[in-house]
């Protein structure tokens, strides 16, 4: 036993074929994911067919007013001529056939105009072969009489019959006519109520406006009344502060004693925002010096001047012309 | 990029028809990836070996075996022993070389030193081809965006000569490219997920044979010294 045996040792590596085999695989896998599992894009999209419709409301009463022409019989041309009219395409290829159908249905009536005829001849005929049978009764005759006037009654049965039918033909028509008018009379109901409904909502909607306007006419003159009403406050407020300034200010003077008439002061004052005083300018003396500069102190004294709290005010209080006159 | 809005956008279309450079990195992501996952399998196979094996080993040791017999064994079977038996057949041998009576605190110097020793080529064996994984799984999402960046670069350089830019005559490009994104992130999550979970199993193997290293030196300077 050496070390060098153990060293000697070497790592034998289990399965590193089956690893290699395996990674292969899992790259096959990841491979083929990415060929079938991702759908890549094969196709171009498809161009949808859409349609247009400039009018939706037209689409809303077309089926309203096809589903009817089916319903009426076919030989009313006047009941649907006048609805053809607003609307000129789907009625079209079906006027044509009521015109058809009209012309069809005279047909029996020139065949029963013939089938008349035949009977008329009939009737001559027995009225003829009467004095016949008178003259020459004989057996034949008789027969012949016979055969004929079986003949005569099949005639008349087939002739009752083809009345029965006529009747029944007018009977129908009478029916198909009654049912036509009903048709017409509900459609001219329905339209009639369409076009209350259209009124009503007319009128509605008219209100509505009359309502709005009244509204806003409203608004307006409270607005107005508003306005005014703010102005006349605005204004009241300047005037109110006015006074309280030129109060603060006669407080202040000390009046110079014995002055003769009533001397009257102006200055020009120019504020600051607060009540401060920027400037003051005589802009009209008294005449006494004395009454100007116990006024212009005054004015000094009493600052800040009273201004009202609404900062937008201020504008008419910048420059502010003080009066002071020496007796009140 | 034509002009056509239908374009041929299989996979395979995409990656023939990429640039130069892209397939370039296309293809060495691909080879990355295929031997990130062979070492993948590969230190699998061997990681769960070993602790298969050290399970086995530390049961018969501590079921008190006979320690010339396990000798014995290992070194018959060479190449089917597992890390720990070559550490104890290492220490074990260099024990033994001693004649009886020597300095006791010698004699466990050198066997511990031997122990080490072998105990450091057998964490170098089970640790190789980990730092491979760690740089795969750091370095090939770089590789790809370089790949993805570069195509593009070369779908937007082609859309300068279109006067109406569409969607469509990008598309391809960037989908071709961003192949290259895919195929580098590809192999750089297994590879890293494979990495911190070998890493944590060497860890704990390597704790396992340090502590087996101390015990087995306690166990021997008892028996010399009993």
């Amino acid at each position: 036993m050496s070390v060098s045996v153990l060293r000697n040792f070497s790592h034998s590596e289990p399965k590193s074929l089956l690893a290699g085999v395996l990674a292969v695989l899992v790259h096959l896998v990841f491979v083929a994911l990415m060929i079938f599992g991702l759908n890549w894009k094969d196709h171009p999209p498809e161009g949808m067919i859409v349609d247009i419709w400039t009018e939706l409301p037209k689409s809303v009463q077309e089926p309203v007013k096809t589903q009817p022409p089916p319903k009426q019989p076919k030989p009313v041309q006047e009941s649907v001529k006048p609805k053809s009219e607003p609307e000129p395409e789907p009625p079209k290829p079906e006027p044509p056939k009521p015109e058809l159908t009209k012309s069809e249905p005279p047909k029996p009536a020139p065949q029963k105009a013939t089938t008349p005829p035949i009977k008329k001849p009939d009737i001559a005929m027995k009225e003829k072969p009467e004095p016949i049978k008178e003259a020459k009764p004989d057996v034949e005759e008789q027969k012949k009489k016979e055969r004929e006037k079986i003949k005569e009654q099949e005639r008349l049965k087939e002739l009752e019959k083809q009345k029965e039918l006529e009747k029944k033909k007018e009977l129908e028509k009478q029916k198909e006519l009654e049912k036509q008018k009903e048709f017409e009379k509900q459609k001219e109901l329905e339209k009639q109520k369409e076009l209350q409904k259209q009124k009503e909502k007319e009128q509605a909607v008219q209100r509505q406006r009359e309502q709005e306007a009244k509204a806003q006419r409203e608004a307006e003159a409270k607005r107005a009344a508003q306005q005014a009403a703010a102005r006349n406050q605005i204004t009241n407020e300047i005037s109110k502060y006015k006074a309280m300034i030129l109060a603060k200010i006669r407080s202040r003077i000390v009046m110079p004693p014995d002055l003769p008439g009533n001397p009257v002061v102006e200055f020009n004052v120019t504020l600051l925002p607060g009540g401060d005083i920027l400037d003051v300018r005589l802009s009209k003396s008294s005449g006494h010096t004395a009454f100007d500069s116990a006024v212009e102190r005054a004015i000094f004294l009493s600052k800040p001047l009273p201004l009202p709290p609404d900062p937008t005010l201020f504008n008419e209080f910048r420059n502010l012309n003080i009066t002071v006159h020496y007796r009140e | 990029m034509s002009t056509t809005v239908t374009q041929d956008m299989s996979f395979l279309h995409l990656i023939s028809s990429a640039s130069l450079l892209v397939q370039l990195v296309m293809l060495i992501l691909v080879m990355i990836s295929l031997l990130s996952w062979w070492f993948i399998f590969r230190k699998l196979f061997v990681i769960r070996n070993e602790i298969k094996k050290t399970d086995d080993f530390e049961d018969i040791f501590w079921r008190g075996a006979d320690m010339n017999a396990l000798y014995q064994r290992t070194t018959s079977a060479r190449y089917d022993s597992g890390s720990m038996e070559r550490i104890f057949a290492a220490g074990f041998s260099e024990f033994n070389k001693h004649p009886p009576g020597s300095d006791l605190e010698a004699v466990m110097d050198s066997t511990r030193r031997a122990m080490r020793a072998t105990y450091q080529r057998e964490m170098d064996y089970l640790e190789s081809h980990l730092s491979f994984l760690a740089t795969v799984g750091s370095v090939s999402p770089y590789i790809g965006l370089l790949g993805t960046v570069w195509g593009i670069m070369n779908s937007f350089r082609s859309l300068s000569s279109v006067t109406q830019a569409t969607i469509a005559h990008v598309a391809p490009g960037i989908a071709e490219a961003l192949i290259a994104t895919a195929m580098g992130l590809f192999a750089a999550i297994p590879a890293v997920v494979a990495y911190n979970r070998y890493a944590s199993g060497t860890d704990q193997l390597a704790t396992r044979f340090e502590s087996f290293m101390e015990e087995l030196s306690n166990v021997l300077q008892r028996r010399a010294a009993g």
